[in-house]
């Protein structure tokens, strides 16, 4: 370059910096005053709560929403800012998964269907007006009822005063209401409870009573039922009854590697085992009830060795499986998942019901009497049942409402050419989905958040949902909907309101004075009548007569279907936090994989991100390899939101749809797949991450070599902020993280980044494996180390010690040299390479009490100095210090088993000072004397099984 | 005599860019310093003559880290019926009617990134009068901001208050 071009770019460049600066400075910016004030005395440091009831997944935990008050677009407003369970709630109890915190991108989500739509003659939408189209419905309904056809409600799982509203609103436009349709319908366990009980229900299970789990395929901790519900209730259990949990699965799963102890259990064998121990625990009088002989003897009898070799357990495990049964005062089985989404699946459910009725388990851990509202959900027969009727042309209008057939069955391109033969479709939905764009008129919903109403998750529980900010688009309620299109039907001047109606109901239900109460709380529990489990003694007989026992003797590879913790069915894979955390037990993040055995692998010579061609069903798919320890050889695993549905067998007897691909073959096709697999090795390899093993412990290691300090140790005055975390009660659900993104505004960073190993997490599961048999996690953040190695190495002083004990990051003050990431031991720091502002509407959700970080600043775990300072602020107010339990992290909050314990270590009366110095806990490589004031305590060995 | 010329055009050249760049920023403070607002509001009016309390707009400066700006319709409680003639309250009402808020300028406000926790309330509870950092606004006809909000001004205060100097007691 030449002299003269770089005078040139000189002046150019300081030219655009003189006008930039201008722009930087905000002294300028508008002030936004509220047109009206909120009623409620609202304002910055003074958020809204709300309670209401998440609607991310069946299981409607409680949910406390944060609204701040923020400017947004020049106008002044309150907004949700952050999601929390309701402490005491009898679903969730304070805590909520990562799915339901993620709710909020949702809500916020610009893909949302913003304003009603019809498709125009050319086979486009146009948009609408709700009159237009409600008129259009109205029309279409008489006609189709005029020419003798049939008009269908087709919904999702619908529960509380809109199950009944959706009833008045058949019944008033002569619709038929058709059975719920849900991916997990748990067809088996309400078939097998029917057969064993005469009850079509799944029970409430009460693990809190119980002193022995024994989970056999159902996902507790992630996708089954209520999985936050569950770990709050195992913890429970351990805490009061010294619970000791067994998972069976035939595959791995987060739940399995989370439970005491794990077996593998050889595909579909499940039944064998059941049967087993219902036979051995009958001929040792372990069983409370006996059994009828004539059910008795259609059980299979064979002895231990035949069940060892049928099972793959050893000998040895059966017999303790049967001594920890046998011994148990209030044992619980769950069956459920990948144990009974297959070919013996009601067989293994039907044993697990009477296993549940000869131990006593239906007197205290199984609660039919509370049972989950499941009635109204289908299963595949009923969908056949709407393909046959759609197919014969008897359906005029078809309403599909908060549910996605096209994307879930198997036959989309089928039922797509079958849904064309009804003179409307209707669709009501809060995104595009591949349903709504078959459809003729779209009527968007409006978020819970957004609406009034209220769900029943199970019998005795009646949650309220209100809404927490106006609707920001032209979107309406289901409710509001029905509401309006009988109005407008009966020629009625407006419709009554959702929330109108709903008050009435609970009015007439529960007075007025009880329904104040229950909007407070957010919830409300009824009393049931209590109706106990009695065994159908000929349902049963009946059944077992005509069970077939399938024995699978095919070694051919086999890919189970799975759940997945992170988009459920795959509703939540809309949501771009769902895809920034990483899945925990393979820590990937975007994009899709195929989960393989560690030893199928080692045979084949693949490794990770090598590509896999897999041929089933006639098609040939691809997907990266991911190596997964604890696999049984010859199963692969993809989660359901990673592959399109496939076909499968369906049980005709009960209509649930198989998890399991049978005879597929695996090939590599030799291509490498970049893929973000967030941890860089499975293996701790003892580097102290993990509590060393008994031989070498580091304590005595540290008395021969005393960690020399080069300064003098730090002084505090009131407060030395710690965390304790114990690894025994964690599962591993990663709600910590996603609460830590959400309060601290953390960066979406996306898969690129991702590839790159730039996320932005502050906080992180990390699974080792051990021994190719158990995989242990550990919880790493920023360690708030005393003697913390970044400190000194900051050039400008951006990241210095408090008197607190904090480990600090001064924003402003940082210019990247990125030297203190470079310097710490633990990872936990994390850099902007960009600016990962979230877009708009997004960033509606940002908490304002935290600020947004831009491009080239280094971030960290600030152990949420926000909460630290507000409650440091109110204790100022009263003139006296923080005490303990006022301040909890946004990870220990939402933590459903109560893993992270955050407090004052200086107070020796603290939980946390008490965990700290209890006889289990060490430091995170502690050797290398940067003396962290994050405390862990190990898993506990259990015992027992030694 | 060629070969003379240039440099003083050049250095003239550059002068002149350094002068208006001077300029520029003078009138770019000035400017912050007393920003137009959308309605000629006058404090002076409202604190000396009216003899309103600062909390009485400012209602949350004893709870909450922001003072608080009075909504439209606390405006409107008075002016529906005070000095309806004036066009300057006219604005207000049109505001007001179209149900949109006042875009008043901001006076006060900490430049680059908001990376600071700033509480008025602590301040307040600490004694402080307004005027201690606002200056003698009951006389401003104009609001004027009178402070930098340097990190070295709140520093001094701090040290010589004995109030807390950690970086996390303001940095965030």
């Amino acid at each position: 370059m030449d002299r003269r071009n770089f005078l040139k770019l000189l002046g150019i460049s300081s030219g655009t910096a003189l006008i930039s600066s201008c722009g930087v400075d905000k002294a300028n910016e508008k002030i936004i005053p509220y047109v009206i004030p909120p009623e409620e005395d609202i304002f910055v440091g003074n958020p809204a709560y709300f309670t209401t009831t998440c609607t991310e997944c069946p299981a409607n935990c409680g949910m406390q929403v944060t609204a701040n008050e923020k400017v947004y677009h020049d106008v002044r407003n309150i907004f949700p800012t952050k999601l929390e369970g309701i402490a005491g709630h009898p679903v969730n109890d304070g805590a909520l998964c990562m799915r339901g915190q993620a709710s909020l991108f949702r809500l916020y989500h610009p893909d949302r269907i913003k304003r009603p739509m019809m498709r125009d003659g050319d086979g486009n939408f146009r948009v609408t007006t709700w009159k237009e189209a409600y008129a259009k419905i109205i029309v279409e309904l008489a006609a189709a009822t005029g020419e003798g056809k049939r008009n269908m409600y087709f919904s999702g799982r619908t529960t509380g005063t809109m199950s009944g509203l959706t009833d008045d609103f058949c019944k008033e436009m002569s619709v038929e209401r058709l059975p719920e349709f849900e991916v997990f319908s748990h067809a088996n366990l309400k078939k097998a409870n029917d057969i064993v009980f005469n009850r079509p229900e799944i029970p409430h299970y009460r693990i809190e009573n119980a002193d022995f789990l024994l989970t056999v395929g159902a996902d507790v901790v992630e996708t089954f039922m209520n999985p936050v519900a569950s770990a709050n209730h195992i913890q429970k259990a351990k805490d009061k009854n010294n619970l000791s949990w067994y998972h069976i699965e035939p595959a791995v799963s987060l739940t399995g590697v989370q439970a005491s102890k794990r077996f593998a259990i050889k595909l579909h064998s499940e039944v064998y085992l059941l049967a087993f121990l219902l036979q051995s625990l009958s001929q040792q009088n372990s069983l409370k009830k006996s059994l009828p002989a004539r059910i008795s003897r259609l059980i299979p009898d064979y002895s231990i060795t035949v069940i060892a070799e049928r099972t793959g357990l050893s000998e040895e495990n059966l017999r303790l499986l049967l001594s920890r049964f046998a011994n148990a005062k209030t044992p619980l089985i769950i069956a459920g998942g990948v144990s009974t989404a297959q070919e013996n699946g009601l067989e293994t459910a039907v044993f697990a019901a009477l296993l549940q009725w000869a131990t006593g388990m239906t007197d205290n851990t199984v609660d039919f009497d509370h049972a989950e509202n499941y009635g109204s959900v289908g299963s595949m027969l009923d969908v056949r049942k709407l393909e046959d009727s759609l197919k014969n042309k008897q359906v005029g209008v078809l309403f599909i409402s908060r549910t996605d057939p096209v994307t879930y069955l198997p036959e989309a391109e089928q039922f797509v050419e079958l849904m064309k033969n009804t003179r409307l479709r209707v669709a009501l939905s809060d995104f595009m989905t591949s349903t709504v764009q078959e459809c003729d008129i779209v009527l968007p919903l409006s978020h819970s958040l957004e609406a009034w109403g209220d769900a029943a998750p199970r019998k005795g529980i009646r949650n309220v949902i209100q809404p927490a900010i106006e609707p920001q688009y032209d979107t309406r309620s289901e409710g509001d909907i029905l509401l309006q299109i009988m109005a407008q039907k009966s020629g009625a001047a407006s419709a009554q309101f959702y929330n109108d109606y709903l008050i009435d109901k609970w009015h007439s239900l529960y007075g007025e004075g009880e329904t104040v109460g229950m909007l407070e709380r957010g919830y409300r529990e009824e009393p049931v009548p209590s109706l106990p489990a009695i065994l159908s003694g000929d349902g049963t007989e009946a059944f077992l007569k005509n069970a077939g026992f399938v024995v699978e003797s095919s070694d051919k590879p086999v890919l189970v279907i799975t759940p997945s913790i992170r988009a459920y069915d795959g509703r939540s894979k809309v949501l771009p936090l769902m895809s920034e955390i990483p899945d925990p037990l393979t820590t990937i993040t975007y994009g899709e994989w195929i989960s393989v055995s560690d030893k199928t692998a080692k045979k084949m010579g693949w490794k990770d991100r090598d590509e896999v061609a897999v041929e089933l069903n006639g098609v040939s798919l691809k997907f990266p390899v991911k190596v997964q320890h604890l696999l049984p050889e010859n199963i692969y695993m993809v989660q359901r939101d990673l592959i399109y549905p496939q076909a499968t067998p369906v049980d005709s007897r009960s209509g649930e749809e198989s998890w399991y691909v049978k005879d597929i073959s695996v090939n590599a096709t030799g291509n490498h797949i970049p893929m973000p697999i967030m941890s860089g090795s499975m293996h701790e390899d003892n580097r102290g991450l993990l509590p060393p093993e008994e031989e070498e412990h580091p304590y005595e290691h540290k008395e021969e070599h005393p960690v020399g300090r080069m300064y003098a140790p730090h002084e505090h005055d009131n407060y030395r902020w710690g965390m304790a975390i114990d690894m025994d009660s964690c599962i591993g659900c990663s709600a910590c993280v996603a609460a830590c993104y959400v309060e601290n505004n953390l960066a979406i960073t996306g898969k690129k980044a991702h590839l790159n190993g730039r996320e932005m997490s502050w906080i992180r599961l990390e699974p080792w494996v051990k021994d190719d048999e158990t995989i242990n996690y550990d919880l790493m953040l920023c360690q708030q180390c005393d003697d913390a190695p970044c400190e000194p190495v900051c050039p400008v002083y951006a990241t210095y010690h408090s008197k607190e004990g904090l480990n600090t990051q001064v924003y402003n003050r940082c210019v990247g040299t990125r030297y203190c990431s470079n310097n710490c031991p633990y990872k936990v720091r994390r850099f902007n390479w960009f600016d990962f502002r979230l877009p708009e509407p997004w960033d509606k959700m940002y908490n304002p009490e935290v600020s947004v970080r831009t491009r080239g600043i280094m971030e960290k775990c600030t152990f949420c100095i926000q909460r630290i300072r507000h409650a440091k602020d109110k204790a100022k107010d009263e003139n006296r210090l923080v005490q303990d339990g006022e301040i909890t992290t946004a990870c220990a909050q939402t933590c459903p088993t109560n893993a992270i314990t955050f407090g004052n270590l200086m107070d020796k009366n603290s939980r946390v000072s008490k965990l700290a110095h209890s006889n289990r806990a060490y430091r995170a490589l502690e050797e290398l004397g940067t003396e962290p004031a994050v405390h862990y305590l190990p898993k506990k060995e259990s015992k027992e099984e030694a | 005599m060629k070969r003379r010329v240039a440099p003083v055009v050049i250095t003239a050249y550059f002068l002149l860019f350094a002068l208006f760049v001077l300029l520029m920023g003078y009138f770019w403070n000035e400017n912050q310093k007393t920003p137009v607002q959308p309605i000629n509001f006058s404090h002076q009016i409202h604190v000396s003559k009216v003899g309103l309390q600062c909390t009485f707009c400012h209602t949350t400066v004893e709870k909450s880290r922001f003072a608080g700006i009075p909504s439209v319709q606390k405006c409107m409680s008075c002016h529906k019926s005070v000095k309806t003639e004036s066009p300057e309250i006219q604005k207000l009402t049109k505001y007001w009617n179209e149900k949109k808020p006042v875009p008043w300028r901001r006076v006060y406000s900490f430049t680059i990134q908001n990376y600071v926790y700033f509480t008025h309330k602590r301040h307040i509870k600490a004694g402080l009068e307004c005027s201690n950092c606002h200056g003698e606004v009951k006389v401003m006809p104009h609001i004027e901001r009178v402070r930098k909000l340097e990190m070295g001004w709140c520093i001094s205060c701090h040290r010589a208050k004995n109030a807390p100097t950690d970086c996390w007691t303001c940095h965030k």
